[in-house]
């Protein structure tokens, strides 16, 4: 049978997928690079909506608070994933079930954990109240400047760090016990056998959900719009926020689209990072 | 077991997963018993906090009375319809796009792997604005197409499907073709038979997805008649003033039903999730 008949019999089997791929991702990305080369009015290709949003202080305040964002949110995930999916990694009475009530935040539409949250942090919420308990008084949360991205960051992990704690759950259960036998017959404790066996052993599923955790919290969108809408003082505007705002309040598309593919522009990155780790395994199976 | 083998070290332990498990759940349980309860306790209870914060003294159903006589329970409905489509049409399509990559030899097949996948996984929600304007443009606007479509090609359902083509034996195809079978045949009396777990993993991938999705049926379903569930109970404040029942009523309603599949799937759920990550 030859090669070239393959490639027929291949194509109807990747049809539906191609078509989906170029009609639903590559064309809409090339409709965003066309767009964001042409000025509002405009004719020719130009970077004018590039030097525009990048010298537009509202656009470079909402990628600073995206970084900042960024830089606190997934190191906290991954740190509080970890833990718990060290705790977790036993076969005690209940673990399972524990396990399953961390998990369940993240089949629930991040809409419907903000809707909950929002009532959760009024002044007279569930939070402050909590918070009473411990002598705490009582937080502005949600309408504070200074607290508002960290209610965020708290929502956001809520939702997220049940997932990320499944996978590195797995790759816990993959690392071989006599590793650590060995390593505790060299006279290691507890936290050596963490820093030289579970840490390095754990590299592959963490460099994963590194790459996979930033590129989710790149994207959030619910919870910023329907807790604070950006605000209070822009503290929250993340970046999808900010091109949600350009292209449906402010009516303009043009920079919309640029920031769009500044954004895409990321993901590719990232992406492309994701998908080579996720490769190499498909090669080893 | 016997108890002399409960050592103190494993008693805190487990109250420490414990006490995880009880902080990520406590917001769920707010949710269902403020649903229960009237209004007026709904914040009654909470300073101090005592065994009424978290037991309803009172109980009642007036608040889901009142969601499903609005347009909620159409919201609802859309959700499940838009859901279980996009699961039935991403199967068939990711299925076999999974089967031609791992099966089928043919020049750049990697080539098509990589892109293909590159493509899927960029996270849809970053090219929502001009994939909105597209689907504008074909009129696709306020229709079930227009919510379903984005959801069909799932690179993370490829990737699992073909990691689960890959492990079966080659000498199936090639005992399957000696006998005279060709592709379509071997694909589908062959290969999809054996293919369920890894189908049902795939499959909850996408209804989650689909579920939770909130950006693009907020821009492409805003019409009362499409409007999904998630975009629905966001509006809620708007629509009733700030009436917390009927809220929490319909946030109930909307965990429920992944909760439940999460729950009883959780087998295969763990194990598409793990495999992303770690499974070599």
């Amino acid at each position: 049978m030859s090669k070239s008949k393959n490639v027929l019999v291949a194509l109807a089997f990747l049809a539906p997928a191609i078509l989906a791929v170029s009609i639903l991702r590559i064309w809409p990305a090339l409709v965003a690079v066309h767009e964001s080369l042409l000025a509002p009015r405009a004719t020719t290709y130009s970077l004018d909506n590039y030097i525009y949003i990048f010298t537009d202080p509202i656009f470079q305040s909402s990628v600073v608070t995206t970084l900042f964002f960024s830089i606190v949110v997934n190191p906290l995930q991954i740190a509080v994933a970890l833990g718990l999916a060290i705790l977790l990694n036993n076969k005690l009475p209940g673990t399972g079930f524990w396990r399953t009530l961390i998990l369940l935040p993240v089949a629930i539409p991040a809409s419907v954990s903000a809707v909950v949250w929002a009532a959760a942090l009024r002044p007279d919420g569930l939070a402050n109240a909590m918070l009473a308990v411990f002598g705490i008084g009582p937080q502005p949360f949600l309408t504070s400047p200074q607290q508002a991205l960290a209610c965020i960051i708290l929502v956001t992990s809520w939702i997220g760090v049940g997932y990320w704690m499944t996978i590195l759950l797995a790759g816990l259960q993959d690392i071989p016990k006599s590793l650590y036998e060995a390593a505790r017959i060299d006279g290691m404790n507890r936290g050596q056998q963490f820093r030289f066996v579970t840490l390095p052993q754990l590299r592959r599923p963490l460099t994963f959900v590194l790459v996979a955790d930033t590129v989710a919290n790149f994207l959030v969108f619910a919870p910023v719009q329907i807790l604070t809408r950006g605000g209070p003082q822009r503290s929250t505007n993340l970046i999808m926020h900010e091109i949600y705002t350009r292209a449906f309040a402010t009516g303009d598309k043009s920079s919309a689209y640029a920031a769009t593919v500044v954004l895409i522009l990321l993901m590719l990155t990232v992406v492309a990072i994701q998908f080579r780790m996720m490769g190499d395994q498909g090669d080893k199976a | 077991m016997t108890t002399a083998r409960i050592k103190p070290a494993r008693v805190l332990h487990i109250a420490t997963i414990a006490a995880a498990g009880i902080v990520f759940f406590l917001p769920l349980w707010w949710i269902f018993i403020s649903a229960m309860r009237p209004e007026d306790d709904i914040f009654r209870y909470l300073n101090p906090i005592g065994w009424e914060t978290f037991l309803p003294t009172r109980w009642t159903f007036d608040h889901f009375v009142a969601l499903f006589q609005s347009t909620f329970g159409r919201s609802i409905f859309n959700s499940l319809f838009v859901a279980v489509a996009t699961v039935a049409g991403g199967l068939i399509v990711c299925t076999l796009a999974a089967f031609a990559l791992a099966v089928i030899e043919f020049p750049g097949r990697n080539i098509v792997f990589t892109l293909m996948i590159v493509s899927f996984l960029i996270p849809f929600d970053a090219i929502a604005l001009p994939l909105y304007y597209v689907m504008r443009g074909a009129e696709l606007q306020n229709t079930y197409l227009g919510l379903i479509l984005p959801g069909v090609g799932n690179g993370l359902a490829v990737f699992l499907l073909r990691q689960f083509f890959l492990g079966l034996p080659k000498e199936l195809r090639e005992a399957a073709m000696v006998d005279g079978m060709g592709w379509f045949q071997v694909f589908w009396r062959i290969y999809l038979p054996l293919t369920g777990p890894a189908m049902i993993s795939a499959g909850l991938i996408m209804f989650i997805f689909q579920w939770q999705a909130y950006l693009w049926p907020l821009l492409i379903a805003p019409a009362t008649e499409y409007k999904v569930a998630a975009v629905s109970i966001a509006q809620f404040n708007s629509a009733y003033g700030i009436a917390f029942g009927p809220i929490m009523a319909g946030a109930m309603c909307i965990s429920l039903i992944p909760m439940l599949i999460l729950v009883f799937f959780q087998p295969y759920f763990t194990n598409s999730v793990a495999s992303t990550g770690s499974k070599e």
